[in-house]
């Protein structure tokens, strides 16, 4: 030890540096410039002046855009409930001592590890109204009669991204659901077995209280998604038709790379991080900080 | 405990196992025969499978040129992820002044989404004069928290023994990095491989972001432009995204028990 310690820690430095700079390059310097960017009048053709609060006056009494994509984003948001519902109806199945299950959880896992990219092109290609595999089925069930053109109606277009959403994050949160249900100790399942408890009663009473910590996990990753789907909607919808799919990613990219509106998008953009910290620091505490406290499958 | 009968068990499952997997079933379908494209109702088997659209591929978009520029700009995150996330990890297993602030800083960092800094970062690195360059793809992603803490954890398992014995030999630190910690980590080396290289290849909004022009589009870009240009007219696009899926997909088929474990402690490490 005295050795190691004669030696310093000078080197301590040199190895975390280059760690330190990319996260000071692209996480902590951008946080801050964004800051002062969201109180200033700037563009690229343009020299920097104060402009106190304006860009947020204007975003919330003058912009419904960024209202709707802020609702927008609550409601996308739902997905993670959906999901993590499904989830776990999927993970008590797979955790069943039947055979292939190892097969069922691989199909399942499947879609997450996928480009968004190509996931959005292939459902664009089962929602399209003419020769899109779900107008097909659903024509086919006679439940209706003409296609329905998800992707272009004002009504049916989140919805439509919202299941596509659904289908990515499914077996991702059913892995980690899977590992959740399998550190329940076995004894805990077979003594309330003993004592006469039916399967629902040992469900509800022993496997969903002992499943917090990961469905928690699963609810704050949700809702981490919902602020940074930007790729699915970008190729799905491009936040249209007139807005319905809109997004707070998709409207801070849209004002400061098309709209070259640099500056109203790093004061969206703080908007953004400031609900989404309140919002995971919400779920944290509600889940009495032990979200997380969850080990990778085996 | 085992449930009596299974078969309603198998049943729901394969309901489920079929609807995660009816899309990657369409899409390569409608790859190899284009015919739903014009054809109502679709068939749902394949009639006369053909491969033209995946000739097609070549022909419409320089797809050999997106996909170096996607191999190398992984290539560049993968290395860098190994390199800076050890050296960084290794460093946080000693003790030293300032640990505590360094770890706090890193924590923190990861409540920063990378889409909640694009406007800066995109300004920064014009300001670097990485924009439209490979590096300037790489840059942000060359080192990632998580994967951090994936090594630590690793590397927290040695015993320190061994690097005190190692260190009276004579080695040096990153001697000691390199012949005793990295051996004992395979397991954080795959997690580090196989989380790097998903968030480089599948990575969209920076290069949508960072790129101008077609030179150094990536797959993912050079697919989302593809498909403004032709929308749904061509086979050539499900052929297209057939080819940016396969590798993903081999991969985890090959490796999925890392994949499964590499993906999961990415989150819940996190």
């Amino acid at each position: 030890m005295t050795y190691a310690r004669r030696r310093g820690s000078g080197f301590v430095w040199l190895f975390l540096a280059p760690s330190l700079l990319v996260f000071a390059l692209y996480r902590i310097i951008p946080l801050g410039w964004n800051a002062v960017l969201s109180v200033e009048r700037w563009s690229p053709f343009r020299p920097a002046s104060f402009a106190g609060l304006d860009h947020y006056e204007e975003m919330f009494f003058h912009d419904e855009v960024f209202w709707r994509s802020l609702w927008n984003t609550v409601v996308f948001m739902t997905s993670a409930p959906i999901a993590i519902a499904l989830a776990l109806g999927v993970a008590l199945l797979v955790n069943a001592p039947i055979r292939g299950r190892a097969l069922y959880r691989a199909a399942i896992f499947l879609s997450y590890p996928l480009m968004p990219v190509a996931v959005g092109i292939i459902w664009r290609w089962l929602y399209d109204e003419k020769v899109g595999l779900i107008n097909y089925g659903l024509i086919s069930a006679g439940l209706i009669s003409r296609g329905i053109p998800f992707l272009e109606s004002f009504e049916w277009a989140m919805l439509a991204v919202i299941v596509a959403a659904v289908w990515q994050i499914l077996g991702f949160f059913m892995v980690i659901l899977l590992a959740g249900l399998q550190s329940i100790p076995r004894e805990l399942h077979e003594a309330a077995a003993i004592d006469g408890a039916g399967r629902a009663q040992r469900i509800g009473r022993i496997t969903l209280p002992l499943l917090r910590p990961a469905i928690f996990l699963c609810l704050i990753i949700g809702i981490i998604n919902s602020f940074t789907s930007f790729d699915l909607i970008y190729v799905m919808t491009r936040g249209g038709p007139n807005y319905a799919t809109e997004l707070l990613i998709t409207y801070i990219y849209r004002a400061a790379f098309t709209l070259t509106r640099f500056d109203y998008a790093a004061a969206l953009t703080v908007v953004l991080f400031v609900f989404l910290l309140a919002l995971t620091w919400l779920a944290n505490r509600a889940s009495g900080g032990e979200a997380g406290a969850v080990e990778a499958a085996e | 405990m085992r449930p009596s009968r299974t078969w309603p068990i198998h049943l729901a499952l394969g309901v489920v196992a079929a609807v995660m997997l009816v899309p990657f079933y369409w899409v390569l379908k409608t790859s190899v025969t284009g015919e739903n494209i014009f054809a109502y109702p679709p068939s749902l088997w394949p009639r006369h499978p053909h491969l033209y659209y995946f000739v097609d591929v070549w022909y419409y978009i320089p797809f050999v040129r997106f996909l170096l520029n996607s191999v190398v700009v992984s290539a560049i995150v993968v290395a860098a992820n190994l390199a800076f996330n050890a050296l960084a990890a290794y460093a946080l297993t000693q003790p030293f002044a300032g640990k505590r602030g360094v770890i706090l800083v890193l924590l923190s960092s990861m409540m920063i989404p990378f889409q909640a800094t694009i406007v800066p970062a995109y300004l920064i690195t014009k300001d670097l004069g990485l924009l439209n360059s490979r590096l300037g793809l790489a840059l942000p992603l060359c080192s990632t928290i998580v994967n951090i803490f994936v090594f630590k954890g690793s590397f927290d398992a040695v015993p320190r023994s061994l690097i005190d014995a190692a260190r009276i030999d004579g080695l040096r630190e990153w001697q000691i990095l390199w012949h005793v910690m990295l051996p004992l980590s395979t397991s954080a080396v795959a997690t580090n491989v196989i989380l790097s290289f998903i968030w480089s290849w599948n990575n969209f909004l920076w290069p949508l972001i960072a790129i101008r022009g077609e030179e150094m589009q990536t797959l993912p870009l050079g697919l989302s432009t593809f498909l403004s240009y032709l929308e749904n007219t061509t086979g050539a696009l499900y052929a297209f995204c057939v080819l940016v899926l396969a590798p993903g997909i081999v991969l985890f088929l090959l490796e999925q028990k890392r994949f499964v474990e590499g993906l999961t402690s990415g989150a819940t490490k996190g």
